[in-house]
């Protein structure tokens, strides 16, 4: 994401107010001061203490545990027995009073004459190092922790219980501004002192932004150049929903956004209390409501929000940042995880869809001009199918636990798709061979997201058990707009008359069929385009987490007759622009305050 | 005179000792007065401490020696032993 807005501070006199724009990361607003959070690790006293001294240092790094375990306890206690960043914070309680780590101090400070931080550092430093070691993911991450628990120990050494969540007991609450928060970080945040969170790095699927989600705290994500704009005590306005951060505003755009903040609270609320009502048009037409997730604990999250399953669970993350390729165990505990959460719901678990461009994953792809249109997804797994196998396999497994279909991305041609059912086959029976549960019934759905799957949709259709469209690359590939090219923004619309037409080719051959068609993707978590798409006869849609209470409030909002009549008009325009006015003219005054301003905006152009 | 018990034990689970495994092994080990060690190989390690159970943390297949000495030593070295046979408690 860019920057929007002045590349500079106004005038001395009256500042004039900047737009920073991110990635939504938790949705809320936020007005407070900014509060910069240090990230450098404060340089740690090194000092020879006498023999007789030892004692001293040993009791005092006894003081400084018995304060941090105490801090911790509090916090665990606050977020209560079933939060999601209790289990984090009891394994850095385990740590905290560690034998192994008191015992290694007490001998630096004894036999080494170290005072107590010296001591404190080496010993983890060392500590994570070993642990670090076998490479192994999950002992990297715990190592982290180490650090993290180490640096509280520290903290409380110096006297300054360093405050959770970054900000000083007895400060004002404010807004974090930071490049990026640890999960540690995240997961001490005070709900009561931290108001929202900016951060430099991160997306949407990143620690900081999961937890934030579950502790409802706003934040904004991926705001390049943050910290070099904003200033500690810099008063701020943070958009969670829209991911922008207003810094310096003024006093209209202040009182305008205290009205947006109450306006979304009010809304968010009632939402939350319609979460367990099922999600159904004005005149009763129920219409099926999943969750996009990509991490395991992402699972908790959209239920919460409503979610009536998960529609796409992402497994890259599986394949990144990591040299060896993910095991079928740990495959399997990963997804078993989600389906167990989810259960007795549907989980449909997407298989890799990655290639050669995707940052640091496990496959060695020869670099190719063109990596969208490259070995990726499902012809890289074809090309690998022992590799592909492996998931399968892990993913037959995880039927055993709950509810699972497997879906298969980018697929071009038949052939690709009837390769991964003789592959299912193979899987499915190695599965049995080995004495392992299963589901009876496994369906093998394909993504329409390259057009050619969608115009040949009804040969599709008889294969498939469910086709599931991608918009966001059905629209990549229909316009050849690269998803991330900024300057054709304006061609890379969902509401373009050839997309619309592609997914009701899709639909119909779905209903030809007998077939379930799902949307997930962008497209599916827009009020305006979500109704679009019930009324050219969708029944089930995916989408981000967030999205859902606000897409099911406003379908509550319409009738399928309107919306069926809205969608006939909007299939006779001619470009992106005519679809969206079309829909946004009759419907906008009905869910204004669930739209996004850019859409209001556009709406009332008409 | 201290008692010295000691048992070794097969790491039976799918992901070996890993995540909530070793952290119910440290609050089991803690509950007994005695001290107790883990050994596997030539490494060991204090069963109380979660780094140390951690470090010497075995995949799948791994044995364990679990040496406890002192009181309740034996009732020590056997509830570990039922624990890991029972896969720490995790249902598979």
């Amino acid at each position: 994401m860019g920057e929007a807005g002045h590349d500079h501070r106004g005038g001395v006199s009256e500042p004039e107010s900047v737009q920073l724009v991110g990635l939504a990361g938790s949705p809320g607003f936020a007005i407070g001061t900014a509060i910069i959070v240090d990230q450098g690790r404060a340089g740690v006293v090194r000092r020879r203490i006498q023999k007789h001294m030892a004692d001293d240092e040993v009791a005092r790094f006894d003081r400084a545990v018995s304060e941090a375990a105490q801090s911790l306890r509090e916090v665990a206690e606050r977020a209560g027995p079933r939060a999601v960043e209790t289990s984090i914070l009891q394994a850095y309680l385990l740590m905290v009073e560690d034998e192994t780590l008191r015992e290694d101090v007490e001998r630096r400070i004894r036999i080494d004459l170290m005072c107590a931080e010296w001591a404190l550092r080496s010993a983890v430093t060392e500590m994570s190092e070993q642990l670090r070691r076998g490479d192994d993911p999950y002992l990297t991450e715990r190592s982290h922790d180490f650090e993290f628990v180490g640096d509280r120990l520290l903290g409380a050494l110096a006297g300054r219980s360093r405050p959770l969540g970054a900000i000083p007991e007895g400060h004002e609450p404010g807004i974090l501004v930071a490049r990026d928060l640890s999960p540690a970080e995240t997961a001490t945040l005070n709900r009561e002192r931290v108001l929202g969170i900016v951060t430099e790095v991160g997306t949407r699927t990143s620690h900081t932004a999961i937890l934030a989600r579950a502790l409802e705290i706003p934040a904004v994500v991926g705001v390049k150049h943050l910290r070099q704009r904003v200033a500690h005590g810099d008063r701020l306005i943070v958009d969670g929903v829209h991911g922008r951060v207003t810094l310096l505003p003024g006093d209209a755009e202040l009182s305008d956004a205290k009205k947006r903040s109450q306006r979304y609270y009010a809304m968010a609320s009632g939402l939350r209390a319609a979460r367990d009502q099922p999600a159904r048009t004005k005149c009763g037409v129920p219409v099926t409501l999943k969750g996009n997730i990509e991490l395991a604990l992402e699972a908790r999250i959209a239920l919460d929000h409503g979610a009536r399953g998960i529609g796409l669970y992402r497994t890259e993350f599986l394949y990144v940042d990591r040299r060896e390729l993910p095991s079928e165990e740990e495959q399997y505990s990963k997804y078993r995880e989600v389906v167990e959460t989810v259960s007795p719901l549907p989980v449909t678990l997407r298989t890799f869809d990655i290639g050669g461009d995707k940052f640091a994953s496990v496959f060695q792809v020869p670099p190719e001009m063109n990596p969208a249109l490259g070995l990726r997804a499902v012809r890289l797994g074809l090309e690998r199918p022992h590799v592909f196998k492996v998931q399968l396999r892990a993913m037959v497994r995880a039927s055993a636990h709950g509810s699972v279909r497997i879906m298969v991305p980018m697929v071009a041609s038949l052939e690709e798709l009837r390769a991964v059912r003789r592959l299912l086959i193979e899987a499915i029976a190695e599965v049995d061979a080995a004495g392992h549960a299963r589901a009876e019934y496994l369906p093998l759905g394909a993504m329409v997201e390259v057009p050619a799957a969608a115009i040949l949709a009804e040969e599709f259709a008889r294969e498939a058990e469910f086709l599931s469209i991608g918009t966001n690359d059905l629209v990549q590939y229909t316009m050849a707009v690269d998803r991330s090219s900024r300057d054709l923004t304006h061609l890379a619309s969902y509401f373009d008359p050839a997309i619309i037409r592609l997914i009701k080719n899709v639909i119909q051959a779905g209903s030809f069929r007998q077939r379930p068609v799902i949307v997930c993707g962008a497209m599916a978590s827009d009020p305006l385009a979500a109704i679009l798409l019930v009324g050219m006869g969708l029944r089930e849609l995916s989408m981000e987490a967030t999205a859902i209470p606000e897409v099911k409030e406003a379908l509550s909002r319409v009738t399928l007759e309107e919306a069926k009549d809205a969608a006939a008009t909007a299939f006779e325009a001619s470009t992106a622009e005519e679809v969206q006015l079309a829909m946004a003219a009759r419907f906008a005054p009905m869910i204004a305050d669930l739209l996004d301003p850019d859409e209001l905006m556009a709406s009332s152009r008409t | 005179m201290s008692v010295t018990h000691e048992g070794t034990f097969e790491v039976v689970n799918r992901l070996g000792l890993h995540a909530r495994a070793a952290s119910r092994l440290v609050q089991l080990a803690s509950s007994f007065p005695c001290d107790i060690v883990v050994r596997r190989e030539q490494q060991e390690a204090n069963a109380k401490s979660v780094m140390g159970v951690l470090l010497v943390c075995g995949a799948k297949g791994t044995k364990l020696t679990v040496v406890a000495t002192g009181e309740r030593a034996r009732d020590a070295v056997n509830s570990i032993g039922e624990l890991i046979a029972n896969r720490f408690g995790e249902e598979e």
